[in-house]
Formats: structure tokens, C-alpha cells, sequence
């Protein structure tokens, strides 16, 4: 009876009001979305699918960034880092162990909480030692650079792990897929329709967990401390503590995406570290609106999904007509784009113009 | 959507153009290169070469009666728009050959995704050797034909004392431990060896560390833009040594980018470039300029994916008509599938499917003219072969180096 | 003997080093330091200043006039950027990274398409000089005079002159400088000016050792903005002792260990001083002192 309560009472956080959307329309819209992403594979061919998994692989280090930049108020430049060091173990791993008995799932699991780990260390440091704003992206910044840096160079023979080589800035492949042990045969997750189901079961995972962890009291708090740090220290919360819970959080949704793209493309190298890779997840949570989970989900997506399709199309014009997108979505859509867009359906929907978009 | 109009428009033109017979699908050709970002400068002549073969092959009649086309994206020197675009091209645009990548770390992007949907790769560019997959052909020059010709020649030229700048990273890395056996085996010694982080741009330390070793001569293993500020810099330091490269002027055209006469005295070995006199260069040089009157340069890797359109055609073509890999390997197997390049002839090495070359000795003069006081021909790609690495027997898709051999057993 | 051409040596590395900090982050220091806007644009402006100095100096002009047409070149963008784009974002400085990235993004590929994929370099003038057994550029010299004669006159500037006391008035407390007449709208633009010209500065001044793409100003940023963290918000007590120790730092470690043990260091060396001193050295002075 106990048990019941408490699962009816976290179930009931998935809406709350940190999040965007709530009651039956949200939730009819929701499942639909679910169902109609459960039926994809049955319409597209496999080139699709493959490529929806690739842009899914990179949702979880938005989501993670969302929680940290977004709900509480410190941006972290340096995700990547997460991302890399992640990718590098799993490699390392299942290069070693194989994907014989679900081990690679093991791998999974053990990346994700070397990025943890990772992430608690630098974490303590950084919150601990009072270091915030600009000064922690920077810091954070320099922390993906290092280890780009570090790892571009580890090329020659010494620099192994086991039969894992790391292999420089050429990058580190030959890792086997994410595989699942099955009755008779294991299911090997390529890129098509078994890791599409298992990226997207993940993802729904993922967005509905941090879903009921920010309406829940350590949400509310963060939000809190995202809006004014000294009033919520005066109210007694250490502060420190939840900020680095969050960054720990978030930096674990980069491992898992690490881990996914290292499986999905048997590769990972220093380049996803570096100065480029860094700044991408900040324009995907930026452009969909960074203080709402459904936004950044969006967002990522939709500017994942745009720029791919600007390089296909727009050949040499691409770069520039990205980079003019940010500087307008940024100007005229401030809270991102999703929040703009929606603001403006629901204003032409309602015929009255709400006071809290812009 | 896109593909329907295509190929409605196709069907269409094939219709208007030769409502005669025969009338076939084309030959798809997949090309990624980076047209935008980094590397650019050094890549859209390559995209160009390809563009020029395929017109001219086109205005020919075709690869075995049938007309090729280009499927081109931009992948903007990002290694992760590789694995986009290597996906695209092999699952949406079934293409029948791509011509992929010019850095090693993109090559080893695309690599594992070649190999998972068993298509078929050229890489046409100069790399650190080592790629034994039967999924790849590689055009370019590897380091025993560059390095085995290079350092010899400048050892007996300049003496025997020798300073290494590299990259570091494989390239650089790899290519240095060549120059350090072979000054070993030529009885000379290596007075220092220093590995640049790519990017870095400053480079008054490493001058006054050379300076220091007083060598004879460096070689310089530079990548990308920012690490050719080495030469302005050192050239104003008054640093005043030989110097030898395997990657510069080839590739980069630095003595066209740099003012007289930071580069002179560089001796690099290409195996082609603009400047080399022959009439079959020379014809190639103007009917590039006729299409492309605007090129900068035509670096080597230009021609080497010229040449590599040329290749395939042969090769389809000996297969009757085939493009499925395994037909074009028995082609490659025997051991034949050569062209008159406008470098000289070269010829695939079925063990390896790396290329043979003719290799020049370019030299940078005073006012940053190029001579060439040497020419070797035909190279053998004979490294991985005597490795070990047998393509026609085994295919293990691996990247060999010195110090990681194929395993003897294997 | 030999001692003394070593710390000879040692000197000119580290002036070396340290000029090209100082160059490459002043710049940046003052938009950051003064606006809090985070310019992700800034290797941009210093690419402009390049391209600008190498295509005047090759047009004919005289190289010094030449680097100065790059810096006003620049700071002419910078105005204009800051009018179109900065201005509405004062309030959001974090949005600014990604508005500042977007620009960077639009100027490269726009640089390579209207300009093509390099630009040929002008050459280093004035030639060698020799110290025991090395030999050392005289240019490079001339950038470490450069780059102290430009903190001094920025300290000058704004110490000295109505715009300098207007600018670090409207910057500290906006509201009352604009209620007590200054346009601070003007402030703002020359002071996002200023900064963007200094790094125009910059490119003219190293676009002769430098080759000219239009992705060049990558080289310079991840070292402007170590600079700046380590420095703090403030220019003469921050950015300058800054690269005096960062360029001490690198310089050592370079020579000793090879240019990844300079650039893991120099990155190493931020991490380890924001630990120590959350507000950067100028940050600290400044808490010293009061």
C-alpha cells in the first residue's frame, strides 16, 4: 500500500511546475509523439532510422545540459569532456572484454559512471571551491581541452589499455556495438531498427526521470538557487551540494551520449572534445530554449536535424546560414525558438497574447 | 521527394538525349570532402579533380556506356559529418564507389562504416600508411615512397646530423619514427625530435631548440595552417637550414602562400605538382584551368583523385561492367589495373591496393620557384606487403604501423 | 658566458609568449572585463585585422600604417556588430556566447567564400640579429614593444581622458552615468570598438609571421580567453601580470618538455590559479587592497 503511494506520488511529479505541459492534452500529444516515433521504423528505410538514432545519441548530452545550464543557472562549456572520456572507456572496455554476455552493456554502465565519477571530482572542485558564472565555463572549457590535447597525441604503441589501443587524434575504433543477450542469438545493436527502439526507450527514460526529478523538492530547490543563490543559502540549503548533484547528473547524460555515439559509429576521437564539439551543445539548448526540458528535447533535435540538412542542401552556404540562424534565434526568439514558436501559436490560439512568452 | 525528382529528371533527359537503346542508370560516385573548415584550402582541388574527370569521361561516353555522377557533400573538416555522410551516401544514394576524406582521423571515421555496409573506398590522399582493408583503395603516397627517396638523397647532400619537427599526432608521430629508422640505416644521427600539438601557431622556442642541436638539415613534418607560421617564423629568425618535408608544397602549396624566401632550400617529395614539365602534365594543367580558371594551385592530391576516377572507370570496365567490390578486386588482383597519369605511370599493388608513383624531387628555390634535381619512378607501395599485410588472402581492416605489426601468427 | 645567452634566451621566449597573450587577450579583456559579454567573435576580429593589414601592406602601404588600417578596420566591425547584435543582449551575457558564436561562424565561411581558402602573407620585415649561438628575429622584438605600448596607452586612455573616466563610469554603475547626462549608448559602442580594434590590432601585427586563413583566429582564442580568466576583469592589474605568468609558465615548460608540455601547462596553470583565486589575480589584488 506504502509502495503504491510513493510510486503514485512520483509518477505525479511528471508534471509539476518546472515543466512545460501538463494534463490530458499535453499527455494525449505526448503519446502520440511516443507512438508515432514507436511506428518510424515501419516507414522509413534504414538510412532514416540510422540517422534518427545518430541524432537521438546526442539528446541525452542536451538534456543533461538543460539540467545544468538551464534549471540550475551554471553553464558548463566543457560537456564534452563527459562525452569524450566516457566514449574512450567504453572503447577501452569492450575492446578488452568483448560483447559476449551482455558485457557491453556492463561497459555502458561502468562509462557512464566514469563520467560520474569524473564529474563529482571536477564538480567538488568547482562548486566547493565557490567558482560560478563565466569563470566556470571557462574552467570547464580548459578541462575538454586538456584532455583533447592530451589524447590527440597518444598515437604511438605505448599508449594502450590492455589490447586497446587509444590511438591519437586519428581516434580509437574497433569497439563492438552495444549488444544484448538474448535467448539464442545476441541482438547487436547496429545502427538500424534494434538500436533505434533501444536509443528511443532510453531517451523516453531519460526525459521523463528528469521530468519527476525537477518538479520534485530537489528541482524546486535548484530553480531556487538558479534564480537568487544567496537567498536560497539564507533559507539553509547548502547549495554547493545540489549544484554539484546536478552537474553530476547532467555530465552522466553526456557519458551515456558518449557511450551511444562511440557504439553507433565504432569510433571516438579527441575532435569530440575539442573547441567545436564544445560549443554545439550550448547552440542546441540555446536554440530550443534551455529552461524547459521538452524545449531543449525539441530544440536539439530540430537544430541537429536543420544543420544536417543545410550541409546536404545549402553546399558551401551552409556555415553561414547556421551561423545567421543562431544570431536571429537569439534576438528574436530570446527564450529559444521552441518557446517563441509555441508562444506565438498559443497567442494565435487564444487570441490573447500571454504575458510570460515574449 | 528529391530522389523521385531526380530520377524522374534523369529518366527524362535519357529519354530527350538517346531515345535510342542502351539507355542505362548511371554510375554514382560518392565524394566527401571538406570543402569549408580547416582543411579547405587543401581539399577543394581534389573535389575539382574529380569534377574534371568526370566530364571528361562523361563527354567520352561514359564508364562502359553508362554516364557517371557525382553525389558531393561538403563535410567541413568535422569528423562526425563523415559518419553522417558515409551512411548517406552507401544507404540512401547507393552509390557504387566514394571518393572519402583527407584527414587520417576522417578516414578512420568513415572506416568502420565502409566496412559495415562492404562498400568500396577511395582515399585519395598522401597519409602515414599502414590501412590494410580490402574496402579501401588508396591513391595517395604513403612514407616509404616519400621517405625512402627524401632522406638518402639529403643525407649525402648535407651531412648526416638530423632534426625532426612533427605533428603530433599519428601522422607526424608515425612519420617521424620512418625518418628515424631510415637516418639509423643511412648511418646518420637524429640530434633532437619535437612534436607540435596541432593548432599551435608560435614557434620561437622550437627555432632556438634547433638552433641549439645545430643539425644539417630538418625535417619538417608540419600540418594544417597554423603550423606553417613555421616557416615565415624561422625564415625571420635567420634559421637558414636545408629542410625536407613529405607533406609540405605537395599538398599545401606553402611556397605559393608564403613571400620569398622563407621556404627556399625545401626539398619535398611529391609525386606530382603543377610545376612538374612533362607534355602530359602540362595538357593536364590547361584543361584544368580551362574548367577551373580561378584555382589557386593544383596540389597533388588533386591528382591523385583525378587519376583515381580514371582507376575505377578502368576497373568497371574490366569487370564488364561491374561495380560490385568483389569483381573489381579480382580486376585489381591481377595485378595490371595501371594509367598514364600526368605524373607517369602509376599501378595498383593488389596486396595492399595502395599505388605505385612516380616520386619527384621538388625543390624550393630562392624566389619560391620549384625545380626538380631528382625523379624516381615508378615506387612501390612495398611496405605493408612485406608485413605482411595480403589482401587477396585476408582482409583484416586494420591500420598497421611500424610498432604495431600484423600479429605473425595471424 | 654561455649562462648569460641562456637567460637571454629565457627573456626573449618569455616576452615572446608574453606579448602574444597580452595582444591576443587585451582585446578580449576589455569587452569581457568591461561589458561582460563573452566574445566568441573575438578570433574573428583579429582575422579581419590580418586580412585588412596583409592586403593594405600589399596594395603598397607602409607595414605600420598598414597594421593600424586593420585595427580601425576591425573596430569599425566591432561598432557595427555591437549596434546590430550586442546591444539588445546587455542583459543576458550568457546568450551572448551564442549569438558571438553564430557571427564567428557566419564571418569564416563568408571569408572563404568571398575571399577563397588563403591569402598570400606579406613576409617579416627587419631581418635577424644574432646572441651567442642563437639567432632571433627583430620583429618579434617589435611585438613585445607593442605589446607593452599598447597597456600603456590604454592606461592612459582610460585614466587620463574624459572617455576613459565616461567609460568605467557607465560600465560601474549604468543607470546613474546615463541620468547624469553621458550617452551611454555611445559608451558601450566605442568601448565594444575599442576592444574589437585591439584585436584587429593583433592580426595586423602578426599577420606577417602568420599564414592568412580565414580560420587563423582560432590560434589566438583559447589563449586570449586563458588570459583573461586568469587575469580577472580587470586589464592593467589582471590581463598584463597575467601574461607575464602564463608566459613564464609556458615558456619554461616548452623549452623543457616540448610545446604539448607548454600547452597542457598553460591550461593546467588556469585551472589551478581559478581554484586559488576565484576572481582572478586582479580580483584578488583589488580585495587586498580594500
Amino acid at each position: 500500500m506504502q509502495g503504491t503511494n510513493s510510486l503514485m506520488k512520483t509518477l505525479g511529479l511528471l508534471q509539476g511546475p518546472q515543466t512545460l505541459g501538463k494534463g490530458k492534452p499535453f499527455w494525449s500529444a505526448f503519446t502520440l509523439v511516443v507512438a508515432l516515433a514507436c511506428a518510424y521504423p515501419l516507414f522509413a528505410d534504414g538510412y532514416d532510422v540510422g540517422n534518427n538514432v545518430y541524432f537521438f545519441n546526442w539528446a541525452f548530452m542536451a538534456l543533461g545540459l538543460s539540467l545544468i545550464w538551464g534549471y540550475g543557472g551554471t553553464l558548463s562549456f566543457g560537456q564534452t569532456a563527459f562525452f569524450g572520456v566516457a566514449g574512450y572507456t567504453y572503447g577501452v572496455i569492450s575492446i578488452n572484454f568483448g560483447d559476449a554476455y551482455g558485457l557491453t552493456i556492463f561497459a555502458l554502465v561502468a562509462s557512464v559512471a566514469a563520467a560520474a565519477l569524473l564529474a563529482a571530482a571536477l564538480g567538488y572542485f568547482l562548486f566547493f571551491g565557490r567558482i560560478s558564472g563565466v569563470f566556470l565555463g571557462i574552467v570547464t572549457l580548459s578541462v575538454t581541452l586538456v584532455l583533447e590535447r592530451f589524447m590527440a597525441q597518444t598515437a604511438g604503441p605505448e599508449w594502450r589499455v590492455g589490447a586497446a589501443r587509444l590511438n591519437g587524434y586519428n581516434g580509437m575504433g574497433g569497439m563492438p556495438s552495444l549488444t544484448i543477450p538474448w535467448f539464442g542469438s545476441d541482438i547487436v545493436l547496429f545502427p538500424d531498427v534494434q538500436l533505434y527502439y533501444f536509443t528511443l526507450a532510453l531517451l523516453i527514460a531519460c526525459y521523463l526521470g528528469l521530468r519527476i526529478l525537477v518538479n520534485s523538492r530537489f528541482g524546486n530547490v535548484l530553480v531556487a538557487i538558479r534564480e537568487n543563490p544567496q537567498r536560497a543559502e539564507m533559507l539553509g540549503y547548502d547549495i554547493r551540494v545540489y549544484q554539484l548533484v546536478t552537474f553530476i547528473i547532467g555530465s552522466a547524460l553526456a557519458g551515456l551520449s558518449g557511450v551511444l555515439y562511440t557504439s553507433w559509429g565504432n569510433y571516438i576521437t579527441p575532435a569530440s572534445m575539442g573547441m567545436t564539439a564544445a560549443a554545439l551543445p550550448i547552440v542546441w539548448v540555446a536554440v530550443g530554449g534551455r529552461s524547459d526540458l521538452t524545449t531543449t528535447l525539441i530544440g536539439a533535435m530540430l537544430v541537429l536535424a536543420g544543420f544536417q540538412a543545410l550541409t546536404i542542401h545549402g553546399s558551401q552556404y551552409a556555415l553561414v546560414v547556421m551561423g545567421a540562424l543562431l544570431v536571429l534565434t537569439v534576438l528574436i526568439a530570446p527564450r529559444g525558438l521552441v518557446f517563441g514558436l509555441g508562444t506565438l501559436v498559443a497567442g494565435l490560439v487564444n487570441r490573447k497574447p500571454k504575458r510570460q512568452g515574449e | 521527394m528529391k530522389k523521385t525528382l531526380n530520377g524522374a529528371m534523369t529518366a527524362l533527359g535519357l529519354i530527350l538525349l538517346c531515345s535510342a537503346a542502351n539507355a542505362q542508370d548511371p554510375i554514382k560516385l560518392g565524394v566527401l570532402e571538406d570543402q569549408s573548415g580547416d582543411f579547405a584550402a587543401a581539399t577543394i582541388g581534389k573535389v575539382h579533380g574529380i569534377q574534371l574527370a568526370t566530364e571528361e569521361i562523361n563527354a567520352a561516353g561514359g564508364i562502359a556506356g553508362r554516364p557517371l555522377e557525382l553525389v558531393i557533400y561538403d563535410t567541413q573538416s568535422d569528423n562526425t559529418r563523415y559518419q553522417e555522410f558515409m551512411r548517406r551516401v552507401l544507404q540512401r544514394d547507393k552509390v557504387d564507389a566514394v571518393f572519402a576524406g583527407f584527414s587520417s582521423a576522417s578516414r578512420e571515421a568513415y572506416r568502420p562504416i565502409v566496412n559495415q555496409f562492404d562498400g568500396l573506398a577511395f582515399y585519395n590522399n598522401q597519409y602515414e600508411g599502414g590501412v590494410c582493408d580490402a574496402n579501401m583503395i588508396v591513391t595517395g603516397a604513403v612514407p616509404e615512397q616519400q621517405f625512402s627517396t627524401l632522406l638518402p638523397y639529403m643525407m649525402e647532400t648535407y651531412g648526416k646530423k638530423v632534426y625532426t619537427i612533427a605533428a603530433d599526432y599519428n601522422f607526424g608521430q608515425i612519420s617521424a619514427e620512418w625518418v628515424r629508422n631510415l637516418v639509423k640505416d643511412g648511418g646518420g644521427e637524429m640530434v633532437g625530435e619535437e612534436f607540435i600539438p596541432l593548432g599551435v601557431s608560435q614557434f620561437s622556442q622550437t627555432i632556438q631548440n634547433i638552433q641549439a642541436a645545430k643539425p644539417d638539415f630538418v625535417v619538417t613534418l608540419l600540418v594544417g595552417t597554423a603550423q606553417a607560421s613555421y616557416y615565415e617564423q624561422a625564415a625571420a629568425a635567420n634559421v637558414n637550414l636545408p629542410m625536407a618535408s613529405s607533406v609540405n608544397v605537395g599538398q599545401g602549396y606553402e611556397h605559393k602562400r608564403f613571400k620569398p624566401p622563407s621556404l627556399a632550400n625545401m626539398y619535398a617529395t611529391v609525386n606530382w605538382v603543377e610545376e612538374v614539365d612533362n607534355p602530359q602534365s602540362k595538357a593536364f594543367v590547361e584543361r584544368w584551368h580551362k574548367k577551373f580558371p580561378d584555382e589557386p594551385y593544383i596540389n597533388q592530391e588533386a591528382e591523385n583523385s583525378y587519376l583515381a576516377v580514371y582507376l575505377y572507370k578502368q576497373m568497371v570496365e574490366r569487370a564488364n561492367g561491374s561495380t560490385d567490390k568483389e569483381e573489381l578486386r579480382k580486376v585489381i588482383a591481377q595485378g595490371d589495373v595501371c594509367y598514364d597519369a600526368p605524373e607517369g605511370k602509376v599501378c595498383l599493388d593488389p596486396k595492399s591496393q595502395h599505388m605505385s608513383h612516380s616520386i619527384y624531387l621538388a625543390k624550393v628555390n630562392e624566389d619560391h620557384s620549384i625545380s626538380f634535381p631528382k625523379v624516381w619512378n615508378d615506387i612501390k607501395p612495398y611496405w605493408l606487403g612485406e608485413v605482411g599485410c595480403d589482401l587477396t588472402k585476408k582482409d583484416p581492416s586494420e591500420q598497421y604501423t611500424p610498432s604495431n605489426l600484423p600479429k605473425a601468427a595471424d | 658566458m654561455t649562462v648569460l645567452f641562456s637567460i637571454f634566451s629565457f627573456l626573449y621566449q618569455t616576452g615572446d609568449a608574453f606579448a602574444f597573450l597580452v595582444l591576443s587577450a587585451c582585446g578580449l579583456a576589455i569587452i569581457f572585463g568591461m561589458m561582460g559579454v563573452i566574445n566568441l567573435a573575438h578570433g574573428e576580429f583579429i582575422m579581419c585585422g590580418a586580412y585588412v593589414c596583409a592586403a593594405a601592406a600589399r596594395a603598397g602601404l607602409p607595414l605600420p600604417i598598414a597594421i593600424l588600417a586593420g585595427a580601425l578596420a576591425a573596430g569599425f566591425a566591432g561598432m557595427v556588430i555591437e549596434r546590430i547584435i550586442i546591444r539588445p543582449l546587455y542583459d543576458r551575457p550568457l546568450d551572448t556566447i551564442v549569438a558571438t558564436w553564430g557571427v564567428s561562424m557566419v564571418v569564416t565561411q563568408g571569408t572563404l567564400i568571398l575571399l577563397g581558402s588563403t591569402m598570400p602573407g606579406t613576409g617579416t620585415p627587419f631581418g635577424s640579429f644574432t646572441v651567442g649561438p642563437y639567432s632571433y628575429s627583430v620583429y618579434r622584438v617589435v611585438l613585445m614593444v607593442a605589446a607593452l605600448g599598447t597597456l600603456g596607452l590604454l592606461w592612459v586612455g582610460f585614466t587620463k581622458t574624459r572617455f576613459g573616466v565616461l567609460a568605467r563610469a557607465t560600465i560601474q554603475v549604468p543607470h546613474i552615468a546615463q541620468a547624469l547626462g553621458v550617452n551611454t549608448g555611445l559608451v558601450y559602442s566605442l568601448t565594444f570598438g575599442l576592444g574589437a580594434a585591439l584585436a584587429g590590432l593583433a592580426g595586423g601585427l602578426y599577420a606577417p609571421t602568420m599564414t592568412l586563413v580565414p580560420t587563423m583566429g582560432s590560434a589566438f582564442v583559447v589563449e586570449a580567453f586563458v588570459t583573461v580568466v586568469v587575469g580577472g576583469a580587470d586589464i592593467f592589474l589582471g590581463t598584463a601580470p597575467a601574461a607575464l605568468v602564463l608566459g613564464a609558465v609556458k615558456a619554461s615548460l616548452t623549452s623543457w618538455q616540448g610545446q604539448l608540455a607548454g600547452q597542457i601547462g598553460l591550461l593546467v596553470a588556469v585551472i589551478i590559479v581559478i581554484r586559488i583565486l576565484p576572481r582572478g589575480i586582479s580580483g584578488w589584488i583589488l580585495r587586498e587592497r580594500t
